[in-house]
């Protein structure tokens, strides 16, 4: 989709002291160190964001630039910080020091609730649901919030009439085929995962962040929901930032891949490129030495 | 996308549901299921009406909880009156102001997951409201009824903004110690008699009585109310204060249903059931949590001032922690995700603090054993029902068990007679 070998290459002078050097060393053709796209461009970026935790730097000057249009996939081993860099470009944690980019505007400080309405939506890698609310409503009461703002004194009216065609379009947008009057909690997990999406699009966003969306599902429902996140961007032209665990769908699907080790971007890039750097190869090797 | 349309928006035709269950295969069952489910009767419970849209008339289903509330009125005190219940009908008035008063509570708790134990604080501005004005008690003018309820109401409606805007952030538990806080700070102002306005501990009784009140044989009779009078006056309900209140009831309690099912009270849901997806998806939780506490803190006063005409004045008691702690075992005991659960609670209350009082001997035939003493800890018992209830199913009381039965009862009797 976007056209990675005109990128500019450029030197993250504030890398982490850890990776400069491989990523240095490696020089493969194509890897690019991010931003790919500066904050004034991007659809989302953010600038030397940091977030620590006590000691712990969770996230450590990550700038990334996400195209609009693009799919940029991040993947990392775990704990490298991928979901913390979600919450902090959703504003659900607030960052230590950097900025948030939202289609050029600095959105760092606005409050968690009024991002949706800015066209920045997510989904979580815990199926965080209204459990004993119906399927239906846990998508209506989201295209409700959508277009009546973050608050709103809407007291005269019944719920069922606000919202509830465009719910039902999306369940059938993400394939849910579950009952929309069925309890959410009944649902299987995959299920529960589409939900999620259809959620997360309730918001009418522009900007989908989804953390990891495939995550235990069955090898065949993973194909199926790759093929579902591709479909969705195309047909509602979005931007779509994945974190996601499971390389086939990454590699098939992402337009660039961005690798967080230990908080700190180690490469950006095409798949193809992304494949043979060995800075990303030896992270997974040492992440997967420390978890044995 | 059209064809789910087309099944969900089957409410239009009753009678097809039952006829395609009666004589389907398995799938044939399910689209009919779906029809139920998802048309008008995606309930606000969360729980779906069994048998769907062929069961009952769609707008009975839509309307049910307000025709419910017209039902409770009507018969509340014949069925409070019978010799086996509570034998007196005056209590019919208690109970349906302390039902208001625990539903305003139940929108904060149950439909928003704010725990508030300061509500008493609410009903009391309520009541000494109206006490106040009525008396001319201390510097206070004499001012007519509706004057010192507006007042008390919006006294309380202010106190829950402020208070609100200081704590509903502050996480749970601390939004419960906070609101207890301030009701004990409340109760103990109202206990020092500022300017001779409350009476301190004695309360208002003293001429908290409006003109249009009188009392006859231990019962109030609304004396001034000439509208339909001549129609009243053959139903033999001209002079009837528990009529008086049942309107109150119906009006508040019908305004407290409709924000529960405005696209406001779905936020609330919303923030109950989870509020870190809430905020994320954009619902500015801070300003509805504020606002819920509002409505809830003015609806407590309504139902406090009409006390204070039932009973004479302001009492102490009332401001006390323990009606807010009653408050929300009663709430608990009913079942608070449902909207009849105060009604329930309340009565089950009610019941048990009559009934179990009254109770003296056990006779088992061969023996009586008198346990007057042991039933005077009536809420002792009540507290292990309320464990009970808390252990096997903290949201759904009594009326979610009923209803889960009922329902369970009913598809019970579709399949014999299908």
């Amino acid at each position: 989709m976007s056209d990675t070998d005109g990128a500019v290459e450029r030197d993250d002078s504030e890398g982490a002291p850890d990776a400069p050097d491989a990523s240095d060393a490696t020089d493969v053709h194509g890897a690019v160190i991010d931003p790919a796209v500066g904050p004034a461009e991007a659809a989302l970026a953010t600038t030397n964001l940091r977030r620590t935790f006590g000691e712990v730097v969770a996230v450590d000057d990550v700038s990334i630039g996400v195209e609009h249009g693009e799919l940029r996939a991040i993947i990392g081993p775990n704990g490298a910080g991928k979901t913390t860099l979600f919450n902090s470009v959703m504003g659900s944690l607030s960052p230590t020091a950097g900025t948030v980019h939202l289609d050029g505007e600095d959105v760092t400080d606005v409050p968690e609730h009024d991002r949706p309405h800015m066209g920045l939506a997510r989904s979580f890698q815990s199926n965080e649901l209204m459990a004993d609310q119906t399927v239906l409503e846990n998508v209506r009461v989201f295209v409700q919030t959508a277009r009546e703002g973050a608050f709103s004194f809407d007291l005269f009216r019944d719920h069922r009439n606000v919202g509830r065609d465009r719910a039902l379009e999306l369940l059938d947008t993400v394939n849910l085929d579950a009952e929309p009057g069925a309890l959410a909690k009944n649902l299987s997990h995959g299920d529960q995962r589409r939900l999620g999406i259809a959620m997360a699009l309730a918001t009418d966003p522009e900007v989908l962040l989804l953390d990891e969306p495939t995550s235990g599902m069955s090898p065949g429902a993973t194909q199926t929901t790759a093929g579902l996140i591709q479909s969705v961007q195309s047909t509602l032209d979005l931007t779509v930032v994945l974190i996601e665990h499971d390389m086939d769908v990454v590699l098939s699907i992402s337009d660039r891949i961005t690798v967080l080790d230990r908080g700190s971007v180690i490469a950006t890039g095409p798949p193809e490129s992304i494949q043979e750097n060995d800075a990303v190869q030896s992270a997974y090797l040492g992440g997967m030495r420390e978890e044995l | 996308m059209t064809d789910r349309d087309r099944k969900t928006d089957g409410s239009g035709e009753p009678a097809d549901a039952d006829a395609t269950a009666a004589d389907a295969t398995a799938a044939d069952a399910q689209t009919a299921d779906a029809t139920g489910a998802a048309a008008p009767k995606v309930v606000e419970e969360g729980a779906t009406l069994p048998g769907g849209s062929g069961w009952l008339p769609s707008w009975i289903a839509r309307y049910r909880v307000p025709i419910g509330l017209v039902l409770v009125v009507l018969l509340l005190r014949p069925v409070v009156g019978l010799p086996f219940m509570l034998g007196f009908e005056s209590i019919a008035t208690t109970i349906l102001i302390v039902v208001l008063f625990v539903a305003a509570f139940n929108l904060l708790f149950g439909y928003t997951g704010l725990l508030s134990f300061g509500h008493a604080m609410f009903f009391g501005f309520g009541m000494y409201g109206a006490a106040i004005a009525m008396s001319g008690q201390g510097p206070a003018p004499e001012l007519p009824f509706i004057a010192g309820a507006g007042i008390g109401i919006g006294v309380a409606a202010l106190v829950a903004y402020s208070l609100g805007r200081l704590t509903v952030q502050r996480g749970e538990i601390y939004f419960a110690f906070l609101t207890l806080a301030a009701a004990q700070a409340v109760y103990f102002v109202a206990n020092r008699d500022p300017l001779g306005l409350t009476g301190g501990s004695n309360g208002i009784s003293q001429g908290a009585q409006p003109p249009w009140v009188e009392s006859f044989r231990g019962e109030l009779r609304v004396t001034l109310v000439d509208w339909p009078a001549p129609v009243l006056d053959a139903a033999g309900w001209l002079d009837d204060w528990y009529l008086l209140v049942g309107v109150v009831f119906l009006l508040s309690m019908g305004a407290l249903w409709q924000i529960v099912r405005s696209p406001f009270g779905r936020s609330l849901i919303a923030i109950r059931e989870n509020e870190a997806l809430a905020r994320a998806m954009g619902i500015d939780t801070a300003r509805y949590k504020v606002w819920a506490f509002v409505f809830s803190g003015s609806f407590s006063a309504v139902a406090g001032a009409l006390m204070a005409v039932n009973n004479h004045g302001a009492s102490q008691e009332w401001l006390s922690v323990f009606t807010s702690g009653d408050t929300v075992l009663m709430a608990v005991l009913g079942g608070v995700h449902y909207f009849f659960g105060p009604v329930a609670g309340v009565f089950l209350w009610e019941f048990a603090a009559d009934y179990l009082t009254d109770f003296q001997v056990l006779d088992l035939g061969f023996v009586a054993v008198d346990i007057s003493r042991e039933l005077s800890h009536w809420k002792f018992l009540l507290g292990a029902v309320f464990v009970v209830v808390v252990l096997v199913a903290p949201n759904d009381g009594i009326w979610g068990y009923l209803t889960k039965y009922a329902s369970r009862a009913r598809e019970r009797i579709t399949e014999v007679f299908a």
